[in-house]
């Protein structure tokens, strides 16, 4: 990519801050999830969500859903902090941010689909850690659910040129990302990153955000941005894609992200990949109307 | 004087919606998975709850705690859990049964293997659909095919096998006249282009379509039987391996291995794994169905 083509990157990612509608809550709530568990206080979290009425509702409904499987709803933000955990509490209420942090308006690709496939790949990449004893299951929550942050930033600063690439991803049925870079010249792995560090958050999303279709060039956060490489991959052949048919066959074991994530996680191979595709199929109806409710 | 509670055994009325699934289905959802490798998915968890009714008719067993305990048990369960089998996997057979089994057939395999055979002096195409039943899956295959006829596979000869150990099914599936039920994923295009009415009821299939397959009687156990199908390109075997046990499952299975061409691959039915069978062939993911696949030779070490 050209020094060129970075500097209009930067330069439009710019402009996107000065957009009304990013919660005030969002900001201080990433700085949080950056920091360990230790740091952040529960009655900070709780403080800073009550500022938001819409978010604190958006929250307790999200946190009611079986997807986080609780015996008895939480009725305050107090509550569900206290039998969801707090990491896990933070990821809800970034979800629900998220939703209202980018206006309605003209999209060249359906929020809705885009949020299943954000949300799913979320939640993919949280059962997939399940299985590993030494991943951080939250963490990867966060990465999966923001890895795409690029189609947003596409959608707004940079419209037209995606809605070619868009188009032709349909026509020819090919991946996105490699539609982007045939007719944009950059994919939404820059402009992802671009806003990513703009909005300072935690290295290894960025990572995540900046290399899900590359994991060969990421420095940092390997096993993190393999899991969401794979994650991602599994999400869009099982009906939580981009709302298009991708020609495309995918080959888990074989793929360079499995080996990379395997020497990190050995009980990787433990994992029965069969029943895990199948067990996300339960999951897809559980997400198209956790969509609805949260960003309907 | 008191009446002692009515507990004389009623019949139990379908179950029609997930909501009323009770949490011992997935006990025996797990069971099912773990024998067959067959996985009902939550929200058609309930189809497996209507096929446990019956069977739990059958037995006059009144709840499902006591079904379990047929299934797991009590004497015969092994008997019964084949059984269950045979009422969950009922009513599956239709044409044009997977849509996004026979996308990823045309869409991503047939561009693979063409153009991975075209380096290859014969141009010819070799689907086996073993265990066919009344022949509705070949004749699916086949006009998928003859779609592809005049692009993809210009030029090609294509060979459909299909065998089925029923003599009665095989004659069934030679005639190939269907009615609405087998008929109802089928398009008006697929209807009008490739079928001819009957009677009011019926439609059959045009003579273009039968002339790519070859139907015959074959049964999956016998070894020199299975020897002679060689050099496939595609394999289908949907909802058949459930009708044998462990040893003779794994030998069949091995065989579908060594009948498929390098790059070849071989299609359960959609909700079928094959688990801990063979641990040759890759899993691959397309959009909305797995298969397994034979590596090509410079893959095969992978």
């Amino acid at each position: 990519m050209t020094a060129n083509v970075t500097a209009t990157i930067r330069e439009r990612v710019q402009r996107i801050e000065t957009m009304p509608a990013i919660p005030a809550v969002f900001l201080p709530l990433l700085k949080m999830l950056a920091s360990s568990t230790e740091e952040v206080r529960v009655d900070e979290v709780v403080r800073l969500v009550s500022y938001d009425n819409a978010i604190a509702a958006q929250c307790l409904r999200v946190a009611s859903s079986p997807l986080f499987g609780l015996a008895q709803l939480p009725q305050s933000i107090k509550g569900a902090v206290i039998s969801l955990g707090l990491r896990r509490v933070e990821t809800i209420l970034l979800t629900c941010c998220l939703g209202q942090a980018f206006p309605a308006g003209k999209w060249s690709l359906d929020p809705d689909v885009f949020w299943r496939h954000s949300l799913g790949c979320a939640l993919v990449c949280r059962k997939f850690s399940e299985k590993l004893a030494a991943a951080d299951r939250e963490k990867a929550y966060t990465a999966g659910l923001l890895h795409d942050l690029g189609f947003m930033v596409n959608c707004q600063a940079f419209s037209e040129e995606f809605s070619v690439a868009m188009e032709r991803a349909c026509r020819e049925e090919i991946p996105l990302h490699q539609a982007e870079l045939a007719t944009m010249g950059f994919t939404h792995c820059e402009t992802g990153r671009a806003l990513a560090e703009k909005w300072g958050l935690a290295d290894d999303v960025v990572e995540v955000i900046a290399h899900h279709h590359a994991i060969e060039q990421s420095q940092k956060a390997q096993p993190l941005v393999a899991l969401v490489h794979l994650s991602d991959l599994l999400c869009r052949m099982r009906g939580l894609g981009y709302g298009y048919y991708e020609r495309h066959k995918l080959n888990l074991i074989s793929d360079p992200a499995w080996a990379i994530l395997l020497k990190e996680h050995c009980d990787l191979e433990g994992v029965d990949l069969v029943r895990f595709t199948f067990e996300l199929d339960d999951a897809v109806e559980e997400i198209r109307t956790l969509v609805s409710t949260v960003f309907g | 004087m008191t009446v002692a509670p009515q507990t004389a055994f009623a019949p139990r009325a379908p179950i029609k919606s997930a909501e009323a699934v009770d949490p011992v289905y997935r006990q025996i959802r797990d069971l099912v998975y773990r024998v067959s490798g067959i996985y009902k998915a939550e929200e058609k968890l309930y189809l497996l709850a209507d096929g446990c009714a019956r069977r739990m008719n059958q037995l006059r067993s009144r709840t499902p705690r006591e079904y379990w305990d047929h299934l797991t048990a009590q004497p015969g369960h092994n008997g019964e859990l084949r059984n269950l089998l045979n009422e969950i996997t009922i009513g599956e057979t239709c044409l044009f049964r997977s849509q996004p089994q026979l996308d990823a057939l045309r869409k991503v395999i047939l561009p693979e293997i063409v153009a991975e055979k075209s380096k290859q002096t014969t141009r010819r195409l070799r689907i086996w659909s073993a265990g066919c039943s009344t022949g509705e899956e070949p004749y699916t295959l086949a006009m998928n095919m003859l779609e592809e006829n005049e692009k993809l596979l210009k030029g090609w000869t294509v060979e459909i096998f299909a065998t089925d150990l029923n003599d009665r099914s095989v004659d069934t599936a030679k005639a190939g006249i269907y009615g609405d039920y087998a008929l109802r994923n089928t398009t008006t295009y697929f209807k009008h282009k490739y079928f001819s009415a009957v009677d009011e009821k019926k439609l059959q299939v045009h003579p273009a379509v039968k002339k790519l397959i070859t139907f015959r009687r074959l049964n999956l156990q016998n070894d020199s039987e299975m020897l002679f199908m060689k050099a496939m390109d595609l394999i289908f075997c949907c909802n058949v391996l459930i009708y044998f046990d462990g040893a003779s499952k794994s030998k069949v299975v091995n065989h579908f291995f060594k009948n498929l061409n390098f790059g070849g691959y071989f299609f359960l039915g959609t909700s079928e794994s094959l688990m801990n069978l063979n641990d040759q062939f890759h899993l691959i993911h397309f959009p909305g169905s797995i298969a397994y696949w034979k590596p090509s030779l410079s893959n095969a070490k992978l």
